[in-house]
This record gives structure tokens, sequence and C-alpha cells, in this order.
């Protein structure tokens, strides 16, 4: 038994000391995720826990009707994803996004924010 | 035995090493948006590259007067291929007798192989096909925690998120259940110095989850401090009923429901249970049960982290 718990102690020593990387999770959207804006907004900007891979991320908003409001490819920083959004009206809007983490990792979601009423 | 406390702080010093640099983000078993965590009790749905180590748990046993028993396992599991992994796993157990011997030593090891029969992104499904192979006569036979003959245990496996509801019950769309089943055969019937026959085991389990990351990025970001929106709570509940060749012995379901949650890191995650017997046969009182497990995949994201054969290679196009 002290050999097996000698050799767990020294793979949990050796997995301690990397470095940390991971998936790519939604950290935070403006507009907030499941949010009410009073006013259609220009910008989409998403905010995720790991650095992007910008030519494998991409973002999508559609209105209530399925018509894509986004300008198309979006602006890439770091953690952060930004695409402009066509003027539009009150209504339901729906974002989907895929993202690659600088690791390779994929993720992707969806969610929806409204313009106007309550 | 004696020596035992130095190797313990040992082990404490590696968990302390292991946990220092790890920081906030998520991880591993993702179908579309969901993220299911692997659970404590029973298998989360996918292959996957993990380490649980170690999970602990205390608890007293059906007998009379009960008897008190730690267990402390760890369990590695590893993608062969993109779909097709391994895992080893080991417990030990002591189990103090009120008024007789303390029981210890190292069950058999058990081995896991699993397929990923499906992953559906879209409707956020899982399923998984396994076999478990408890090896007989690797473990502490003497003191009746190992046993002279192994068990092979066919097992399927599920998970599905509730992703698809409409928005008009999206308080709900967090929520998901995971499950297994398995048919756990003996590779004897009968030990005849004990005149006991090995019955087979039905081997039922299910977890019913509420994300709270999922509640956060997918339905409504209701601002709670950073560490609520990495939790999530889970109750789990795992059944055994001897369903043949149980001539002799007690025909009776045991188990436990263990209500608790999980905390999800970058590269890592916490879980706490209680352990709640279904009866008197099952245990006595309530128990604990607490697993530190480790996203190898996250960890070691080029290397250990990738499947043996055929790794992921970065994609050739934007997903959109």
């Amino acid at each position: 038994m002290r050999t097996r718990i000698l050799v767990l102690s020294l793979l949990l020593a050796t997995l301690g000391t990397t470095a940390a990387h991971a998936h790519a999770f939604l950290d935070h959207a403006s507009p907030l995720v499941g949010g009410t804006v009073a006013t259609a907004p220009h910008e989409l900007a998403l905010t995720f826990t790991q650095n992007l891979e910008a030519a494998f991320s991409s973002v999508e908003v559609t209105d209530a009707k399925g018509v894509r409001v986004d300008q198309g490819k979006p602006q890439i920083s770091g953690n952060t994803m930004r695409v402009g959004l066509k003027a539009s009206g009150p209504g339901r809007y729906r974002v989907h996004w895929h993202v690659l983490s600088v690791d390779t990792h994929k993720t992707e979601g969806n969610f929806s924010f409204t313009v106007g009423g309550p | 035995m004696s020596r035992f406390p130095a190797y313990a702080c040992a082990l404490a010093i590696g968990l302390l090493s292991a946990s220092l640099p790890l920081s906030g983000a998520f991880a591993h078993c993702f179908v579309g948006p969901r993220f299911f965590p692997a659970t404590l009790v029973i298998d989360d749905p996918c292959v996957a590259d993990e380490l649980s180590l170690p999970t602990v748990s205390w608890s007293k046993t059906g007998d009379v007067p009960p008897a008190s028993e730690w267990d402390i396992s760890g369990e590695l599991s590893k993608r062969i291929t993109e779909d097709f992994g391994i895992s080893i796993g080991e417990t030990w157990s002591q189990i103090r007798q009120p008024g007789g011997p303390t029981l210890a030593g190292f069950a058999d090891l058990e081995t896991t192989f699993q397929y990923q029969l499906l992953k559906d992104p879209s409707h956020e499904t899982a399923m998984l096909l396994g076999l478990i192979v408890d090896w007989g006569n690797t473990g502490a036979t003497n003191a009746g925690i190992g046993t002279p003959y192994s068990f092979l245990t066919p097992t399927y496996y599920f998970g599905q998120g509730f992703g698809q509801l409409s928005d008009d019950v999206g308080w709900a769309r967090p929520f998901a259940i995971t499950g297994q089943i398995g048919y756990q055969i003996p590779t004897t019937s009968y030990v005849l110095s004990q005149n006991l026959n090995i019955p087979q085991v039905l081997v039922y389990a299910a977890s019913l989850q509420y994300s709270m990351p999922y509640l956060k990025s997918e339905v409504k970001d209701f601002q709670l401090p950073d560490f609520f929106n990495h939790l999530i709570p889970i109750v789990e509940a795992q059944l055994f009923t001897p369903v043949a060749n149980n001539l002799g012995n007690p025909s009776i379901t045991t188990g436990t429901v263990n209500p608790g949650v999980i905390y999800i890191g970058s590269t890592y995650q916490i879980g706490l249970e209680a352990i709640i017997p279904v009866n008197s046969a099952s245990g006595s009182g309530v128990g604990v049960l607490g697993q530190l497990h480790l996203y190898l995949d996250d960890m070691f994201p080029k290397t250990f982290g990738q499947p043996l054969i055929g790794a992921t290679s970065t994609p050739s196009k934007a997903p959109l």
C-alpha cells in the first residue's frame, strides 16, 4: 500500500504543476444572456473564460423569423468576440456561437435576448 | 499500517499541489451546449481522459450492530480512440465492527471498457456502452473485501439535457438526467466452501442535476456571485436487485440516494454528497461521499489528454 500511495502522491504533485488550459466557456455577454434592453444594440460582445482561435470561432444572431441580423465576421481579441448588429426593431433575438479555445477545445452555446418589451 | 500517517501526509501534499494552480472555467463532457459533470456514484455518459482521485466515503453498514466503513478510491480513464476508452479503478476499504475485528484492504481491481454510441449536440443526448470487469483474486480476499471470483457487468449509460424545452419554461432547461443500467454476472455461481450462491444482479442508477453554469450561459444571467455559477446541485441514486441464482440469499433491493453538489472548476471538479440508504439492508444512518476529479484532457490538451489513436486535429474551417 505504501508504494501505491507514494505513486498517487507523485502523480498528483505532477498534475498540480501543469498550467491550466480548458474549454472556452461563455463568461458573460452584452446584452446579457436572457436579458432585455430598451433599444436595439449596435454590437454583441461575448467574453469567454479562455482565449480564442479567431479563425475557428464564429457567432450568428437571428431575429424571431430566423433572419440573420449580425454583420458577418466577428472581431476576436483574446477572450472576447464582438460582432456588429444591423438596425432592427423590438423582438426576441437568438445568439448561436461556436468557438475554439487556444488549446484546441471546441465549445458551443446559444441564448436569447430581447429588445424592447417589459 | 503503522506508517500510514506519513503517507497520508504525502497524499495530502499531493492533493494540495494539484489544487493550487487551478482557476475558473469549464471542461470535459460536452454535448453541444450541455456539460455533464462526472457524477460521484455513477459514471457520466462520455468516454474521457480523467482522473478521480481521491473519492472518499464514510458510511455505516446494514449489519446489526452496524459497522463503520471507510472507502478511499481512485480511477483513471483514458481514451484509446475518440469513441473508445478504458478505465482502471482501485478502492481501499476499512470496516470497523463494534466489538469485532477491523477489516482493511484493497477491493478487487476494476476495469471498464466503454464505447461512445452517440453524442447528439442538438438534442443534448449522449449514450455509451460499457463492460465493467471486477477482477477476482486481486483484492483482500482473506478480509472479505475482495472476492476469489470476477464479475462482468455489461452496462448502458445515457445522458439527456433538457435544453430543448421552450423558453416558456426556461427555468427548467438547466435540468439534465443521466443514468446507467447494468447486469452483473459473477464468473462463479456457487462457492462450495460457504455453501453460497452468487447471484446475478441488476445494477441501475440515475442522477438528476441542475446546472447553474447552463442557467447563466444559456438561459438567463442573474449576475450571481461567481461561486454559484460553478455549482451543479445533484441527486444520485444507485440500486442493486438480485435477479437470478439467488437461492438462500435475501431477495431484497439495496442502494442509496445521494443528494449533493458539484463545484466545476477549469480543470477539476469537487463533489460532496450525503449517502442515504434506501432501507436497513443498505446501511444505517447518513454517510458522506467526497471526490476530487481532474479533467486530464484540459490539463494536458496536446499530450495525455488526446486519444492514443486518431487524436483530434484543428478543424479546417470555422463551424458556422
